[in-house]
């Protein structure tokens, strides 16, 4: 099927991309967070680049989302805090080089995929959006690739690594939970499968890098189909409502 | 490889446009002042785009968050860039001169030592800041005379017009919005209009190295007045007070005449001791031993 209207989506398919939307939306903020203050200046240039790409994603599918001349930021920071549908994962502020690093790898490892599913979607739209994400995540993750390669050289980056990924493994799993909506996508086409079928691809890719990972004990998120929130969410949320907030009628 | 007999020899190869390049054996005396000018302006693109990231995830909307990202990303590259020019000269390494600078032991411009305390700030940095770094940038350009720098300029100058067409963007919308936006900018501008007016530094003494030199190529009291000139009437146009109760318009000449200018503020941020710069500083400082053990990784693995 292809050539459905973005304008004619059903609630369950717009639920469902609001999942991608929010995901590179936060992780796009989250990455801006380390300019100027990452290890080292080409690292500070190649998040604050990567950061743009993932902005530039969810600002596509914002698009999508609202119809032609809305404004996106309607619903990109116009909502309340239950009716966004990011993953937890994106929402850690991970102030530690480690974290954001190991964040950074889990989550381009699993966008490369996960674009992969809108490559014959029944929206036109969306398969031009997934094209030009899945050229720009093949850099991302060559970033995070070369960089976690480097650093597992050294013994005390190992550990740090090693820890950062005990730590993060079950958002990382999270990540694939069956959003709201999915079961619609799927039936109107414009995702060819659910979420979780891909979860094994992305475990196999993060023993091949970080060793066998013990899969069963990995705890289990309860993000309710992303209905609920973390609790890093509430304090970035009203950061990037901030000025938002003091004038309603502002135009900035 | 050229080289000069004498200082004198080396002073009438400048006054004739002559370009010095980096493998040129120049006088000790120009490399250290060509050195210390291009450490200075590294160090401020660095402290400009810490002053800015501040504001990155607080922008109003998306697209203003990518716009204010990309500004901030450039002025990091600059940096880099400028750093490695530095470098080139022999004088201290890239991580020398970064280290120094989280020690407080190096200088970057005046106006980086203040806190953006609103998104309007973020505006008057764009419209103020840069309009004024860009006129200096500009007067650089035009004959200095160390061909890396130049060179370098030329691109900096390119992407600094950016950052100002965003400033002036910004700043028509605030001009034509609600009464909070405009309240909003006038504290901005309240704040930021000495700093700017002051990144052009005191008037330029006689026997300036940096002009006989041919790096800057006019007198900081010359274009400190050129953009007076133009932003005055530009702000006071938009309905905006400019914070100088001596600021006059001169009609006999047509020119805008400023009050004295107080140069305690600009002594103090270049001392590091301006109203924002222990912070700065100290978060630099911090976020720079922070990630040292990545530092420390990455040279392991390429040992």
């Amino acid at each position: 099927m292809s050539g459905v209207a973005a304008g004619s989506l059903s609630d369950g398919t717009r639920e469902f991309l609001l999942c991608l939307a929010d995901d590179e939306h936060l992780m796009g903020q989250r990455h801006t967070e380390w300019i100027g203050v990452a290890p080292f200046l080409e690292e500070d240039l190649a998040l604050a680049s990567i950061g743009q790409d993932e902005l530039g994603h969810a600002a596509m599918l914002y698009e999508l989302l609202s119809g032609p001349g809305r404004d996106i930021d309607d619903i990109a920071l116009g909502r309340s805090a239950g009716e966004y549908r990011s993953c937890w994962l994106v929402e850690q502020k991970c102030p530690d080089w480690s974290d954001a690093l190991v964040r950074h790898w889990m989550y381009d490892t699993a966008e490369s995929l996960r674009w992969q599913m809108f490559e014959k979607s029944s929206i036109d739209e969306l398969r031009g959006i997934a094209a030009r994400a899945l050229g720009e995540e093949s850099f991302h993750v060559m970033h995070a690739e070369a960089m976690v390669a480097a650093l597992s050289l050294s013994s005390d980056a190992h550990s740090r690594l090693a820890h950062s990924i005990a730590e993060l493994l079950s958002l990382g799993v999270a990540m694939f939970e069956a959003p709201a909506g999915e079961l619609d996508a799927i039936d109107d086409g414009v995702v060819s499968t659910s979420m979780v079928t891909l979860l094994p691809e992305w475990q196999q890719r993060v023993d091949a890098r970080f060793g066998e990972q013990d899969w069963a004990a990995v705890d289990t998120v309860h993000q309710n189909g992303r209905t609920t929130r973390s609790d890093s969410f509430a304090p970035m949320y009203d950061v990037m409502r901030e000025v938002l907030l003091i004038d309603p009628e502002a135009k900035w | 490889m050229r080289s000069w007999d004498s200082v004198e020899a080396f002073e009438t190869f400048l006054d004739g446009g002559g370009i010095v390049e980096v493998d040129d054996r120049m006088p000790d005396v120009f490399r250290d002042a060509v050195f210390a000018f291009i450490e200075m302006h590294a160090n401020s693109e660095l402290m400009g785009g810490l002053t800015e990231r501040d504001w990155i995830p607080r922008s109003p909307g998306v697209k203003n968050k990518m716009a204010i990202l990309a500004k901030t990303q450039d002025e990091v590259g600059h940096a880099h860039l400028l750093y490695m020019v530095a470098a080139d000269l022999g004088i201290k390494t890239r991580t020398e001169m970064m280290e120094d600078l989280f020690a407080g032991k190096s200088k970057f411009h005046n106006v980086f030592h203040y806190q953006a305390v609103t998104w309007a700030d973020q505006v008057a940095i764009a419209y103020l800041v840069d309009s004024a770094a860009l006129m200096s940038q500009q007067a650089v350009f035009k004959n200095c005379s160390y061909g890396p720098y130049k060179r370098m300029l030329k691109r900096i100058i390119a992407e600094e017009g950016f950052h100002m067409r965003f400033g002036e963007e910004r700043l028509l919308k605030i001009a034509e919005g609600t009464e909070i936006q405009r309240d909003m900018f006038q504290g901005a501008l309240d704040r930021w209009w000495l700093p700017a007016l002051q990144l052009f530094g005191p008037d330029t003494r006689d026997g300036d190295v940096l002009l006989r030199w041919h790096i800057k190529s006019e007198r900081n009291e010359v274009l400190r007045d050129r953009w007076v000139q133009k932003y005055v009437p530009l702000l006071t146009s938009y309905g905006f007070v400019i914070p100088d109760d001596h600021l006059r318009h001169d009609e006999a000449t047509g020119r805008w005449e400023i009050g004295e200018i107080d140069w305690a503020p600009l002594k103090a941020a270049l001392a590091n001791a301006g109203p924002d710069s222990a912070r700065r500083i100290g978060n630099a400082s911090k976020n720079w031993h922070d990630t040292a053990w990545v530092r420390a990784a990455l040279d392991e693995a390429a040992a």
